[in-house]
């Protein structure tokens, strides 16, 4: 009996456990596999409803002014691969600002830009601020170097 | 400097696999951001304005259906560069879907940490099917297109690339003219800390 609803309540917390999980902790796709799955999921769907619009001009306004005509694969991809791309080029922007205090903590801030990210390369994830931490994870830069 | 050194071995060990990938136009960013990366000292002192000119002079100074005389730029023979194939809709700058992988990949490239505060050039060529002076206008166009791409959605600083068609004008399979090898990318480093103004000039980024 304890047994049970000791499952019980696991079940029941499990979407929440993954989702607060994922949404601390998810990685940010590449642009190039996370714009291919656009391509994939929704291709034919633009073939049909965006013709004609730039990738780099409307077209995520015509996705979302279509969305009800789209298949519910591309509805889902499109959030997915949007939310991943922006997240990403936030992080991109944003990392000098964010991770300030820890690169004034852990580098030796004198050397320019690439360097500070290959301070950041350097350091152990555990002795940086965890929103640091994230937005490092975020750039995809530790990803991009592993890969190398 | 040691990591310059890393980076200068790490060019040449990809050398190698950019030859094999370049023929199955397969490059992935590391690749691209690799060749971008082996850059000298020098400072690329020509403007994308001067480079259309001189396509437009081309057109004039060897008119033909097909360019008599290749244009060329000596000074950005030896700038670290590559070169893509982009898909794009018929006579339009639209880039096909089957073609958002390579701009994405170009994307994670000038985004790569090696690649913080260079200048690029993005140059569009097309094959030589329609007049060289449109083509010149085509490719521009095309150019444009996949500047505007890697601003947004991918989020690459604006200031950092300049765009330019040089049409029909430097075909890459010269004997071969409407061949699609023709229609491709170009993607150039023309060096460190340089932004490009709203009229194309340059000057030193921060």
């Amino acid at each position: 009996m304890k047994r049970i609803s000791f499952r019980l309540a696991l079940f029941l917390a499990l979407p929440f456990l993954i989702g607060g999980i994922g949404a601390a902790t998810a990685q940010t796709m590449s642009y190039a596999d996370a714009i291919s799955q656009l391509a994939v999921a929704c291709g034919a769907d633009l073939q049909r409803y965006c013709k004609g619009i730039e990738l780099g001009g409307r077209l995520k306004a015509c996705l979302d002014g279509n969305l009800g005509r789209m298949s519910p694969q591309c509805q889902q991809t499109r959030a997915t691969v949007y939310d991943s791309i922006s997240r990403r080029a936030a992080a991109q922007r944003n990392i000098g600002d964010i991770c300030s205090a820890d690169i004034a903590r852990l580098c030796d801030t004198s050397h320019a830009d690439a360097h500070l990210v290959e301070c950041l390369l350097s350091v152990s994830p555990v002795a940086m601020s965890p929103q640091c931490n994230q937005t490092f994870t975020d750039t995809g830069w530790r990803t991009e170097r592993a890969r190398q | 400097m040691k990591l310059h050194h890393i980076y200068a071995v790490a060019a040449l060990i990809f050398l190698g696999v950019l030859t094999a990938a370049m023929a199955q136009n397969q490059l992935n960013s590391s690749q691209m951001a690799n060749s971008l990366a082996g850059v000298s000292n020098t400072q690329l002192s020509l403007t994308g304005a001067q480079m259309r000119q001189a396509a437009l002079d081309n057109i004039r100074d060897y008119p033909g259906s097909i360019p008599p005389h290749p244009l060329s730029f000596p000074q950005m023979a030896n700038l670290a560069q590559f070169v893509v194939e982009v898909e794009f809709d018929f006579n339009s700058s639209v880039i096909k879907p089957s073609s958002y992988r390579t701009v994405g990949a170009i994307a994670d490239a000038l985004h790569n940490p090696i690649l913080l505060s260079y200048g690029f050039l993005v140059i569009g060529h097309t094959d030589s099917v329609g007049g060289r002076a449109y083509n010149i206008g085509l490719s521009q166009r095309r150019a444009d297109a996949i500047r505007n791409a890697l601003i947004d959605p991918f989020g690459v600083n604006p200031g950092v690339m300049e765009a330019v068609g040089l049409g029909e004008e430097q075909l890459r399979d010269p004997q071969h003219p409407t061949s699609g090898v023709n229609r491709r990318v170009q993607l150039v480093n023309v060096g460190k800390k340089y932004c490009f103004g709203r009229s194309g000039e340059q000057f030193q980024c921060q």
